[in-house]
């Protein structure tokens, strides 16, 4: 295991993925970002089971759950980005949520996510020519949400669910833009006083909720015999980003900072999802969730030609997705053990004319006999970015999720 | 094995990710420029012409100052120099011994500061100096009885015997007139102590602490010596010429008071070697006019909390007429006039030390236009904390306040290192003079005629 810490930190030196929406609110961690969910193409809200873990879009789920099951999901992702048949590469590790449900068999059940639910990251130098000065860029900004849930099933309809969660939102927001003179518009006899000197565009904040302490997610869940469902309603709110802007000589040399405040409306958010079981341990499942964004996203940045806002639009998420489940029975073969994946998605972005296609394959492998499993799952896609100032992205994304499975807290 | 397929399957990744996903530096600017960010921050320059100040103060600060390296005695340029000399003692013998001997004499021995007077900066057809000048002496004298006295009086903070001395109420004075004579012969200046000074020591037995004052208000210059912290520190003798015998007392420190003599009162003059400050204020509309009219933008900046960073201040110059018939100085060297700005600082205004940046074509073949007794007509000074700070927090109506003084005087006034350097030859090249130029330098003229001040902006502006 320190051998997989260590390739991790490996790769935690580079920048970050995506670069859409950068000065809006970054890249979304769609369903959580959970390795076993993004295996089968985001799909699989629906399904139930110990081995499902904590969703945040569903917090109905884990009514069903008879083990306290802990999760933790990292993401590797590389994208290269593309325009005119140019493309250069980023990469960066991240993780997306860290999970805990806690079954109480008749109380119902309880759990708690950390959630980074949107994050931009990219550090780039760039030099232009032998005697350029170097231009560095910096974006570090986290939406990160705690998110405790609860949930119990109906008394007299035992196969219905509801649950509810807030998301707690935190973090912090930062963008860096370091460069040198630009002295074409200067006479030869007034370049000396702006030699070797190199200034930083620089904003830095927090997030939270404007006026409230949460945002919250209502769900209901139906588990059949072979089929589920589940719908759920969040909550609209209103993202406060309070930001400084400065002018940095130095990290000691800077101007006292224009504080201003961005208000983001993100809309409510309805999901569902299916699942249906054929073949014992066989599941096609298909989700959905949607946005309705209707007002642009103030942007972080606006300094030099940078665009002020981020137009939006409709985000749709469209998930299917096929599992086979492995067997429970230690004693069967390793191979019909491990849980095998299989899924597809079409996403439209919050941000306008951004449409992501992608595809995963996954796999949960069980480690011991109680049910821990390491899931990996490999993605695959393409951003299309049709407005004037985006790029295509190309992505692949590996996923390692732990899911750790026990009996904390119960008898037999 | 499971671990192995782990670690296989992560440097698989990133294997693909060196394959597929090239990192091109070029098509990183494509792409910074695409979203809006330039390669480099525009530049641009504002000359504001016509500005007069709004008000201009000199301030001596006349505080005694603690002397220990070296010391000036006497008057010039119209600032007298006092000096005090603290010393004490226990020593029951000699007490008894001048009790008992009426041929004993008591001196202050002052060693002429040589390197100053025989460098070859200091006007040779100066020397020798000789000038009878008239002495004010006066002392304080307290009277101990043990070892732990002269601990006591070694204890007092050198702040608090300094601020005490602002308040300074001798026991007693005597007038005296000495010779003193500065060659490459001459190497001290003996002060014979007064006779009424000697019959108060008698008076005590085992230890004493004396202050003693030596003022020259009088003098047609002020002279420079050694101070008690060099080998060639200031004595106090006591001479006992039957026995040829001598006893020898070294003040500890040194405190140097100079008292302002300019008749002129409403005369802006700076004066060298002293802490002597010459603050010019100047009003916010003409400035905030001038940046209105080139960005076309409103100024002071009134959105969110009116802090303005819409632009910064990479450099800023302000430039004054100059007229050296307006002063005078000791060696006719050029002398750098250093300057500083009051900015802000948690909420209160504090003074900030300007750094200086070099123009070093200009330096070459002008030298450097921060000097007066120098060839030229104006005074350029750079004010780019203080800039920076009043444009950016401009809003509430703050006025832009800075601060001038005499520096040291410039042996090298082309050099553009500007500052002391060893050359390739390792040798050092000085480009200052380590001794302060008693000059004086009236500004008046200067500050009534308008100043033009300069501006380099990096502006964060997009293209209109």
């Amino acid at each position: 295991m320190k051998k997989v810490i260590l390739v991790l930190f490996a790769f935690a030196v580079s920048g970050f993925a995506s670069v859409i929406g950068l000065d809006a609110l970054g890249e979304e961690q769609v369903a959580g970002g959970m390795a076993s969910t993004a295996g089968r193409g985001y799909a699989g809200g629906a399904k139930t089971g110990d081995a499902e873990g904590l969703s945040v879009l569903n917090p109905a789920r884990n009514a069903f759950d008879t083990k306290v099951v802990f999760n933790v999901n990292f993401l590797i992702e590389m994208v290269s980005l593309e325009n005119h048949g140019d493309n250069f590469g980023l990469n960066n590790i991240t993780m997306p949520s860290f999970n805990l449900s806690f079954p109480m068999g008749g109380f119902g059940a309880m759990g708690l996510s950390l959630w980074q639910s949107y994050a931009s990251n990219l550090n780039e130098e760039v030099s232009e020519g032998k005697n350029s000065v170097e231009t560095t860029i910096e974006y570090q900004s986290s939406v990160y949400e705690i998110v405790p849930s609860y949930t119990f099933r109906l008394p007299v309809i035992r196969n219905f669910s509801v649950g509810a969660s807030a998301h707690v939102v935190m973090g912090n927001s930062m963008r860096k833009v370091s460069m040198g003179p630009n002295t074409e518009g200067l006479s030869s006899e007034d370049t000396w006083a702006v030699s070797k000197t190199e200034i930083s565009d620089y904003v830095d904040g927090t997030w939270e909720i404007k006026n409230h302490p949460a945002y919250y997610t209502a769900a209901l869940q139906y588990r059949g015999r072979q089929s589920s469902f589940y719908f759920s309603y969040t909550t609209p709110h209103t993202l406060l980003n309070e930001l400084d802007y400065n002018f940095r000589m130095s990290e000691l040399d800077t101007l006292a900072p224009t504080k201003k405040s961005r208000e983001i409306d993100v809309p409510a958010m309805l999901a569902a999802g299916m699942n249906f079981r054929f073949m014992k341990r066989n599941n096609v499942m298909f989700d959905i969730a949607t946005r309705g964004w209707d007002k642009d996203i103030e942007n972080i940045g606006g300094s030099f030609n940078m665009e002020t806002v981020t137009e939006t639009q409709k985000d749709m998420l469209l998930a299917l997705g096929f599992q086979r489940d492995g067997s429970p029975m230690f004693y069967d073969p390793y191979l019909d053990r491990i849980t095998y994946r299989l899924g597809g998605w079409y996403k439209t972005w919050y941000v306008k004319n951004v449409y992501e296609l992608g595809g995963s394959l996954g796999a949960g492998f069980p480690l011991g006999r109680k049910g821990t499993t390491l899931d990996l799952s490999f993605q695959g896609g393409k951003r299309f970015a049709d407005s004037g100032r985006g790029w295509d992205e190309i992505f692949l994304g590996f996923r390692i999720g732990l899911m750790g499975v026990g009996n904390w807290g119960q008898t037999r | 094995m499971k671990k192995f397929f782990v670690v296989f399957l992560a440097l698989f990744a990133l294997f693909l990710s060196a394959c597929i996903f090239d990192s091109e530096e070029t098509v990183m600017t494509d792409w910074l420029s695409d979203q809006g960010i330039p390669s480099g921050y525009q530049v641009q320059t504002l000359s504001i012409g016509d500005l007069t100040p709004l008000s201009s103060e000199v301030f001596l600060d006349s505080a005694p100052k603690l002397a220990n390296d070296r010391v000036v005695l006497g008057k010039t340029a119209n600032v007298s120099h006092d000096l005090v000399f603290d010393v004490a003692f226990y020593d029951s013998v000699f007490f008894a011994d001048i009790k008992k001997t009426d041929s004993v004499e008591t001196f202050l021995a002052l060693h002429i500061l040589k390197p100053f007077y025989l460098s070859k900066q200091f006007p040779a057809d100066s020397l020798p100096l000789k000038e009878d000048v008239k002495l004010n002496i006066s002392w304080k004298l307290e009277k101990g009885s043990s070892k732990s006295f002269v601990d006591s009086v070694w204890e007092i903070k050198t702040d608090t015997w300094l601020s005490d001395l602002n308040k300074w109420k001798a026991d007693s004075s005597a007038d005296t007139t000495v010779t003193i004579a500065v060659s490459a012969k001459d190497t001290v200046l003996k002060i014979g102590l007064p006779a009424e000074l000697l019959a108060a020591m008698k008076a005590l037995s085992k230890a004493c602490r004396l202050q003693l004052r030596v003022s020259a208000p009088e003098a047609s210059r002020a002279y420079r010596f050694y101070g008690v912290e060099t080998a060639s520190y200031p004595k106090i003798w006591a001479s006992f010429t039957k026995d040829k015998s001598f006893v020898e007392f070294n003040p500890f420190r040194t405190a140097h008071i100079v008292s302002n003599e300019e008749s002129c009162t409403d005369c802006l003059v700076l004066h060298g070697g002293i802490y002597d400050s010459l603050v010019v204020e100047y009003e916010s509309a003409p400035i905030m006019k001038a940046l209105s009219d080139f960005y076309g933008d409103e100024f002071p900046y009134t959105e969110g909390n009116g802090d303005d960073v819409r632009q910064t201040v990479i450099l800023a110059q302000m430039t004054y007429a100059r007229d050296d018939s307006q002063g005078s100085g000791e060696l006719g060297l050029p002398i750098q006039v250093v300057v500083g700005s009051y900015t802000d600082s948690a909420g209160s205004s504090v003074r900030q030390m300007e750094a200086y940046k070099l123009n070093k074509s200009l330096i070459a073949s002008k030298g450097h236009p921060n000097m007066v007794f120098y060839d030229g007509d104006s005074l350029t000074l750079q004010v780019t904390y203080g800039l920076r700070d009043f444009i950016n927090r401009a809003r509430d109506g703050r006025t832009f306040k800075m601060m001038m003084r005499l520096g040291y005087p410039v042996l090298q006034p082309k050099d553009s290192s500007y500052s002391d350097h060893v050359t390739s030859k390792k040798d050092t090249s000085y480009v200052f003079f380590s001794h302060f130029d008693h000059a004086r330098y009236d500004f008046s003229s200067a500050m009534k005629q308008p100043s033009t001040l300069k501006l380099w902006l990096a502006n964060k502006r997009g293209d209109k």
